[in-house]
């Protein structure tokens, strides 16, 4: 009985310690490249930007926001790389790793072949990261990057 | 219907009669050996009643008690295994308390250890941060870089000015 005691309480405490790795684990980050422009009838803003609208239209000024690319990845041990592309863009994501606040990322946006830009940052899980780029016709490219 | 050896043990003790007893020495190869092996049995049979008789027990009272203590003494374990799982508390109510508040205080160092762990020190640790950013010189001379956050929620946003403006067709899918 006593065995059995011990064995209950360590079945609960490494549950209870799993919880923590459990959460970090089940993260992942929503890449995309979005053309923005105005449209008379503008298309509904895709659910991935939805909690960006408000601001994305006083940014930039545009009433419509059509996703050309993306890509949903999960980041299991926080050094992963991964592409978001269209036709004619690419964006490279490679994670160089990850604590408690977020992911250490560097951002290459390629057109075809071409390096536009490339940066790094440190992407937080509770702030989206918007990057304006090249003008496209009448409209905008925007890199967007979302801890879901 | 009986065996040879059957027959003939019943014939020793004398058992068998009328055709049976007949048939059966009718059967037997050679009648005078059979009745010399009969009478050798009978004499041994007659030997050992006289000399070995049952032994009497002489503590037949103590062996008794013991018996029954033994068989009083399993009497609790095959009843625990007849009703496990079946009627039997699994735990005394005291256990179950003490197994509650130690997981409970468990759960409680283990939260406060995840919730320091995650709790940012700084408040910028909540906010996405560019660490650096370039163009390429050569494809855009005149690109120019600032970044900045949004106060309502908390975007931040690499502002590029002066990239090479492309036609509408790079905006397909």
């Amino acid at each position: 009985m006593q065995r059995r005691s011990i064995l209950l309480l360590g079945v609960m405490a490494l549950m209870l310690g799993g919880m923590a790795p459990a959460q970090a684990a089940s993260r992942t980050v929503w890449s995309g490249l979005v053309i923005a422009n105005n449209v008379e009838n503008p298309e509904p803003i895709p659910l991935e930007l939805n909690p960006l609208e408000g601001t994305l239209k006083s940014l930039f000024g545009y009433n419509q926001f059509k996703v050309i690319g993306q890509s949903r990845k999960p980041l299991v041990s926080g050094s992963e790389d991964w592409l978001a592309s269209s036709k004619y863009f690419s964006l490279h994501v490679d994670s160089k790793g990850s604590n408690s606040a977020g992911y250490v990322l560097t951002l290459k946006l390629f057109q075809e072949k071409n390096l536009l830009l490339e940066t790094d940052a440190k992407l937080s899980k509770a702030s989206p990261l918007v990057i304006k780029g090249p003008q496209v016709g009448d409209g905008q490219l925007l890199l967007v990057l979302v801890v879901q | 219907m009986k065996t040879f050896e059957e027959k003939w043990t019943a014939w020793i003790d004398g058992k068998l009669s009328g055709a049976e007893l007949a048939e059966f020495e009718a059967s037997l190869p050679d009648k005078a050996a059979a009745e010399a092996e009969k009478r050798d049995a009978q004499k041994l049979g007659t030997f050992l009643k006289e000399h070995l008789p049952c032994a009497a027990m002489g503590n037949e009272d103590f062996f008794n008690h013991q018996l029954r203590e033994r068989i009083a003494g399993d009497e609790p374990a095959i009843r625990d295994r007849e009703t496990t799982g079946t009627g039997r508390a699994w735990w005394p109510i005291g256990r179950l308390v003490w197994v509650g508040s130690t997981a409970l205080a468990i759960f409680s160092v283990c939260t406060f250890f995840v919730m320091r762990e995650k709790a940012p020190t700084d408040q910028s640790q909540y906010l996405t941060q560019i660490l650096n950013a370039r163009v390429d010189p050569a494809v855009s001379p005149n690109a120019t870089i600032s970044m900045f956050e949004t106060q309502e929620d908390k975007v931040t946003v690499l502002w590029v000015e002066g990239l090479q403006s492309l036609p509408s067709e790079y905006a397909h899918k």
